[in-house]
């Protein structure tokens, strides 16, 4: 057989031709044999001499085929609205369909050799140019499929939708009877219609590509099927929600709205093109969900009230996915958070309002935390509703005048578990609460008076030894490092270093006094702080130490000489304390106090009974401080004494019979005891730290950027104090001003709200 | 309020409280001393004029560098007297003397007459 172009009879040849091509699309049997000669028929009719017959041939097998189908139509159109319809087109489509792909191969040689070379690139038909070009050719199984839709589809689409939507429907209603395969397959034909190279239904991957991304104009499939379909379901459910929500409990009904849309999911599955199952679940989610976004949200209140999760959790999954669905959610979960916080810290007892105030935000924190992470899955929203109702609680003040008490709650709550007489918690425990106090102290605004507080009873703890563990002590200060950087702690680390400093001097100086033979009159030891450090007052008062003392300071100031260069020491009387026995008593006692209260005691030694005078001249402590040991020697019983108000004359006696269960203890000086003025103190004291800190601010600010508008100037030095405490705009502006009137900064000629800064 | 002051739960060890009986033993016999002190640098003016921080605290580059350290401890920053009297921080006066041999405060030739310890 020979390739050459030749003359052919096409009438002769068609006719041939006819006959095998009516076999493939009918899916009868055509020997190799026949279909190898037919083949070679397409090619000598394609390359015939002297005028290729391809555009006749191309013609004929339009026309061919055009009447096939037109002839499947009639018969088809014998079942109009009978659901048998479905079955006879789904069948009549696959085997058209397979039997229009068998013929695409037999007409290959003109697919390739003429279709091609006219066909149009991609980017032609992307970007629009060339339209639909009139007795243009395409593909032979591609023309098959557009004469399928021209002649059949189109024609009978309306009866066919109808069919496929009672279909769908009566699977809605729990029908078993549909079909899932000729329904799919149906479904399927208005997709494969289009595009021939996208034709095996059910195949998702190969079918993502139908709506082609530049077209803007809907495909065949969307026009045809989908919008009639998703007009329907959306009819369907705007019914099926309407009658539900007035039957059921919003609990209920989200209940059921949850188990219709998976059901929809599978329904998409089972029935649809890939490129709906989106478009079929927003559908259903707009008229089960948005369209009754009201009542899921007017129940929110509720759920949240009564800790229902179950609900919550079909509230936040059915919310999600709308734009700003969650956004009442949110809300109502931080007001009810802030008002149960509220609530619980809102009636403190006095003597527990630390230990109360800070269990209970934590148990708070904790069961929302939980909601969040369990019920919001984490979401971003709701963990930022917790932290701003923790803020709101935390730093709640019941009247703007008086400052925040948190901070020193905190402090203090810290203070009581890290003291020796922390009764009743382990180790473990111990540690536990304080990571747990971490979580507030990261709410707090004012972190510099918790810093204030924290370091005042830290500085009390370890100069008193009352430190439960220091492991203890260093792990809580870590954790405030970790929590607000270096710098926060820096001080509270020295004091820390101190302690260990000063426990290797007090060896060295026994060493010392071995060493050069000397013996003090008293066991002796001592904490050397570092000036700067550590938040303790000045000396209050003057003050003679008692004589036995004397030789320990002079040594000791000779040894520290020795070791250290440089430096000049203060003795902190007020601070110290001895242990003191009492041999005239029944029994002997051994008490624990202040220096300043033995030195008042000691005045005793040789007489019983003195006057208020000469004990305050002895110790030469000023009348402010002698009253206040005096009183505490008194209250606790060792001194008596009849007037109610001490004079200058006021007889003081010594209660020789004094008696205690206990042969040692510890009394406590009067200064010991945190009182208000002292929390004052600590307010006003964090006020003026806050003033220097603003105007370093202010400075540094000023110098990086040398002239700076006014709310610039405010708006940065507010981001370089966030995270300490958060300052009021007037403090600020006070703050410039002041730094204007010693001359650090000036208002530029030209603007009124423009400063530079003076070098 | 000082009454309950009598604190029960704080046991203390004394040094040597066994009860000894001598006759002559005075009513108050003090055992043990827990002193306090503070210490300083004997300075007359307690600002560094190199780096204009307190010369009780680490001077801002050694800040930067406690800053850095894992530990976040207090590096070593001394004080350094001139024979002029005049005392800084003594890396800031390292730092300056690398420039400038006279004291920043009277422009006198510095020489260390002590070093902080």
């Amino acid at each position: 057989m020979s390739l050459r172009p030749k003359h052919v009879n096409f009438d002769e040849t068609w006719g041939t031709l006819r006959r095998t091509i009516e076999g493939v699309v009918t899916l009868s049997k055509v020997p190799r044999v026949e279909w190898n000669d037919r083949f070679t028929d397409v090619y000598t009719l394609c390359v015939a001499h002297p005028e290729p017959y391809t555009n006749q041939l191309y013609s004929e097998t339009q026309t061919f085929l055009r009447k096939h189908v037109q002839a499947l139509r009639t018969e088809i159109e014998k079942y109009e609205s009978n659901s048998s319809l479905l079955k006879v087109y789904y069948d009549m489509w696959v085997k058209y369909s397979q039997g229009v792909e068998y013929l695409n191969k037999l007409y290959s040689y003109l697919n390739q050799q003429h279709v091609k070379k006219s066909k149009l690139s991609e980017a032609d038909i992307t970007y629009g140019g060339v339209t639909d070009m009139p007795g243009h050719m395409i593909e032979i199984g591609e023309l098959g499929l557009e004469i399928w839709r021209q002649d059949m589809l189109e024609k009978i689409q309306d009866t066919l939708i109808e069919l496929v939507l009672e279909a769908i429907r009566s699977d809605r209603r729990g029908d078993t009877a549909v079909s899932t395969t000729i329904v799919n397959g149906v479904v399927h034909s208005f997709v494969a219609v289009e595009d021939p190279k996208h034709r095996i239904p059910g195949d998702p991957h190969t079918h993502l590509t139908v709506c082609h991304p530049f077209s803007a104009s809907p495909t065949f499939y969307e026009k045809a099927f989908e919008a009639p379909f998703l007009q329907d379901t959306g009819r369907y459910y705007q019914q099926e929600a309407s009658k539900l929500i007035t039957t059921c409990s919003v609990s209920e009904y989200m209940e059921k709205v949850i188990q219709k849309l998976n059901e929809e999911d599978m329904r998409a599955r089972r029935y649809l093109h890939a490129s709906s199952y989106g478009k079929l679940s927003s559908e259903c989610h707009r008229r089960l969900v948005s369209d009754h976004l009201s009542a899921l949200h007017s129940e929110c209140r509720i759920m949240v009230e009564n800790d229902r999760r179950q609900d919550l959790t079909n509230t936040y999954g059915l919310l999600k996915p709308l734009a700003s669905g969650l956004n009442v959610l949110a809300d109502t979960l931080e007001a009810h958070i802030k008002k149960e916080g509220l609530e619980a810290v809102g009636n403190l007892k006095p003597e527990t309002a630390h230990m109360d105030f800070v269990e209970s935000i934590i148990l708070l924190y904790k069961k929302y935390k939980d909601i969040v992470n369990t019920v919001f899955k984490s979401d971003q929203m709701f963990i930022s509703s917790l932290d701003k109702a923790c803020t709101a609680v935390i730093n709640f003040r019941q009247c703007t005048k008086n400052p925040c008490r948190s901070p020193e709650l905190l402090a203090k709550y810290c203070d009581a578990l890290l003291k020796k007489s922390t009764k009743g918690y382990s180790e473990t425990e111990v540690d536990e609460k304080l990571s747990q106090s971490i979580i507030i102290f990261r709410y707090i605004d004012d972190k510099d008076v918790f810093q204030k507080f924290y370091s005042r009873n830290l500085a009390r703890r370890l100069i008193n030894h009352l430190s439960h563990s220091m492991d203890a002590e260093e792990a809580m200060i870590n954790r405030l490092k970790q929590a607000c950087g270096y710098e926060f702690t820096n001080k509270l680390h020295r004091m820390f270093t101190d302690v260990s400093v000063s426990s290797d001097l007090n060896n060295k100086f026994n060493d010392y006094l071995t060493k050069e033979g000397i013996k003090l009159p008293i066991s002796f030891s001592i904490m050397v702080l570092q000036a700067g450090a550590w938040p303790l007052q000045q000396n209050p008062s003057p003050f003679a130490i008692p004589q036995i003392l004397e030789s320990s300071v002079q040594k000791f100031e000779t040894f520290y000489g020795r070791q250290f260069n440089g430096r000049k020491l203060t003795w902190l009387h007020h601070l110290s304390s001895c242990d003191v026995k009492l041999s005239y008593t029944k029994k002997p006692y051994f008490i624990i106090m202040q220096t300043f209260q033995i030195a008042v005691l000691t005045s005793f030694e040789t007489c019983d009974e003195m006057v208020y005078r000469d004990i305050r001249e002895a110790t030469r402590l000023t009348d402010d401080q002698f009253v206040r040991h005096l009183q505490s020697l008194i209250e606790c019983k060792l001194l008596e004494c009849d007037d109610k108000e001490f004079t200058q004359d006021s007889i003081i006696k010594l209660n020789k019979g004094y008696s205690n269960k206990r042969a040692k203890f510890r009394i406590s000086g009067a200064v010991q005891k945190e009182t208000p003025q002292e929390v004052e103190q600590t307010h006003v004291s964090v006020e003026e730290d806050r003033k220097i800190f603003i105007q370093a601010a202010i400075v540094r600010i000023m110098k990086s950027r040398k002239v700076i508008k006014h709310n610039v100037l405010i708006q940065e030095v507010l981001q370089l104090s966030n995270g300490r405490f958060s300052p009021t705009i007037s403090v600020i502006k006070k703050c410039i001003e002041t730094l204007i009137e010693r001359a650090y900064l000036e208002r530029t000629p030209n603007s009124a709200d423009e400063y530079s800064y003076v070098a | 309020m000082a009454a309950s002051g009598a604190t029960n739960d704080e046991m203390m060890d004394i040094g040597g409280a066994e009860l000894d009986n001598n006759k002559n033993e005075k009513m108050f016999t003090l055992k043990k001393w827990n002193a306090v002190a503070m210490w300083s640098w004997d300075v007359e003016c307690d600002t560094c004029a190199i780096c204009r921080v307190q010369v009780m605290d680490a001077c801002l580059r050694c800040q930067g560098d406690g800053n850095r350290q894992a530990g976040g401890k207090q590096p070593e920053c001394v004080v350094v007297w001139g024979e002029c009297n005049h005392s800084f921080h003594h890396c800031c006066m390292s730092q300056w003397t690398q420039q400038n041999k006279r004291c920043p405060l009277c422009q006198k030739e510095w020489s260390i007459q002590r070093m902080g310890k």
